[in-house]
């Protein structure tokens, strides 16, 4: 039965939830869940897990943009289906893997895969860069500083040769977010990207009666710098809000709420870049990311400022990590003040914390190191 | 902007087809265009008392009552609100009252 539109409600279907994951292993996993025994790295992007039932499985990793064609799902499938038996998954960095059942089924995996023009490259295991978690930005979006799919090729790009190889000290994760709402990773990633405005919102006192809750706008803003005011339209007095400049961080959360209020701003908006974060347990607690570059500019298509800055962290990183470090223990192993000469960044009056909780940020001891960054 | 012409009636609307200059424009007739939209068949009472229930918060508060607000002042548990306005209080109720439409990351 097709929608019907002028009786909407008639068979419809709600509540179902996901289809279990069970109904898509690969007989191989189904057979053998909960029984692995170890698991190692054969090769950048290839997994072997070994069961206590003798099976074996075979994963093998490669990239993906994130944002694909139905066209190239249905590439995926005709690889899943040439190889493992129409069986893939997806990881959560949004990477693909196909799983085979014997090691004599890698080897054409790869051939097939290679064959392929570069759309399926193979990495992204061990101590190397994996994909980038990454958002909308000009793509959909209505409230980005910076574009999410342009920056996150060009970036990847540059650092390829790290996605095919497990060269690095441990493993570093990048994550994009093109507005400081950080969807997905950046607070808590080894480096991060992250699109940030410089001026403050514009209200469109024509248009906000109608189309905003005023006290939503007013509550929104984390620094108390949007107020009520009375504006006067077309010789009629209207309710609206006025922004204190002194007072804005430009972090558009009353945008958010209220389409009256739009901040974007070709020459304001830009990149900062976050480092030091990590979710995992392992060594040390998991950590944010600390902002080291307040800006960048937003130089499309290639971003070569921000490319740069992240390939000079990663390889002074490369260089002065200890085996197993990753970048936030390393940042504070050697100080954070040598953190800033080894990379070359310029400390900025940027990244001094003085939000609210910012004093536990500061300095209370005389332990420091001396660097070029003191004159 | 896109205008709606029901009854002889004119609104300008937005493209989720919510009312731009808000209550200022609505009456009766944009009610009965919306109930057509919505795929509601019958207006009753119950959709009614919903309706004075967001436009009386907002002409009081500045903005549209939280779920449980809505839920408390009319009676309604949330189901029976999906009932009456198929796509929920937000996309139905408050469009159907001429209230601003709901922002953030919804």
């Amino acid at each position: 039965m097709g929608y019907n539109p002028d009786k909407p409600m008639d068979g419809r279907i709600s509540d179902l939830g996901p289809p279990h994951y069970e109904q898509f292993f690969p007989p191989v996993i189904k057979a053998n869940k909960g029984k692995w025994l170890w698991h190692e790295i054969t090769q950048p992007g290839v997994l072997m897990h070994k069961s206590e039932t003798d099976d074996e499985v075979y994963t093998v990793r490669v990239g993906t943009a994130r944002l694909i064609t139905i066209d190239l799902i249905r590439e995926i499938c005709d690889i899943a289906d040439a190889h493992c038996d129409g069986f893939m998954r997806w990881t959560t960095r949004n990477n693909v893997e196909f799983m085979v059942d014997s090691k004599d089924k890698v080897q054409p995996l790869l051939d097939d895969l290679a064959s392929r023009d570069n759309r399926f490259p193979v990495g992204g295991t061990g101590a190397g860069v994996t994909n980038i978690v990454h958002t909308q930005g000009w793509v959909h979006c209505h409230t980005p500083a910076t574009d999410a799919s342009g920056v996150v090729k060009a970036v990847m790009d540059e650092l390829f040769d790290y996605f095919t190889s497990m060269t690095l000290p441990a493993q570093v994760r990048i994550a994009l977010a093109c507005c400081l709402n950080m969807c997905g990773a950046v607070h808590a990633s080894d480096i991060a990207i992250l699109g940030v405005h410089r001026k403050p919102p514009m209200i469109d006192n024509k248009r906000i009666t109608g189309v905003c809750e005023l006290p939503l706008a007013i509550a929104s803003c984390p620094l108390g710098a949007v107020k009520p005011a009375k504006a006067e339209v077309d010789g009629q007095e209207i309710k609206t809000v006025k922004v204190t400049v002194e007072r804005c961080m430009f972090c558009g959360n009353c945008y958010t709420m209220c389409p009256a209020m739009p901040l974007a701003d070709p020459e304001g908006d830009g990149i900062a870049i976050l480092v030091g974060g990590k979710v995992s347990n392992r060594i040390s607690a998991p950590k944010f990311s600390k902002m080291v570059i307040p800006f960048l500019p937003n130089n499309t298509p290639r971003w070569p400022e921000t490319v740069e800055a992240i390939k000079k962290i990663l390889e002074a990183y490369a260089k002065g990590a200890r085996k197993y470090e990753r970048v936030g223990e390393w940042a504070e192993r050697i100080g954070w003040e040598k953190f800033f000469e080894e990379c070359d960044i310029p400390f900025t009056d940027k990244s001094i914390d003085d939000y609210r909780l910012a004093y536990d940020t500061w300095r209370t001891t005389t332990q420091f190191k001396y660097t070029s960054h003191i004159k | 902007m896109p205008t709606i012409e029901h009854n002889g009636k004119s609104f300008t609307v937005d493209e989720d087809g919510f009312l731009l200059k808000g209550m200022d424009e609505w009456n009766d007739e944009w009610v009965d265009y919306v109930k057509g939209a919505e795929g509601i068949s019958d207006l009753t009472d119950e959709h009614q008392k919903v309706i004075d229930a967001l436009q009386e918060y907002y002409k009081k508060n500045g903005i549209a009552p939280m779920v449980r607000i809505l839920s408390k002042t009319t009676g309604f548990p949330l189901k029976r609100i999906y009932e009456l306005f198929p796509s929920g209080p937000g996309k139905g109720a408050c469009k159907m009252a001429g209230l601003p439409k709901p922002t953030g990351c919804v």
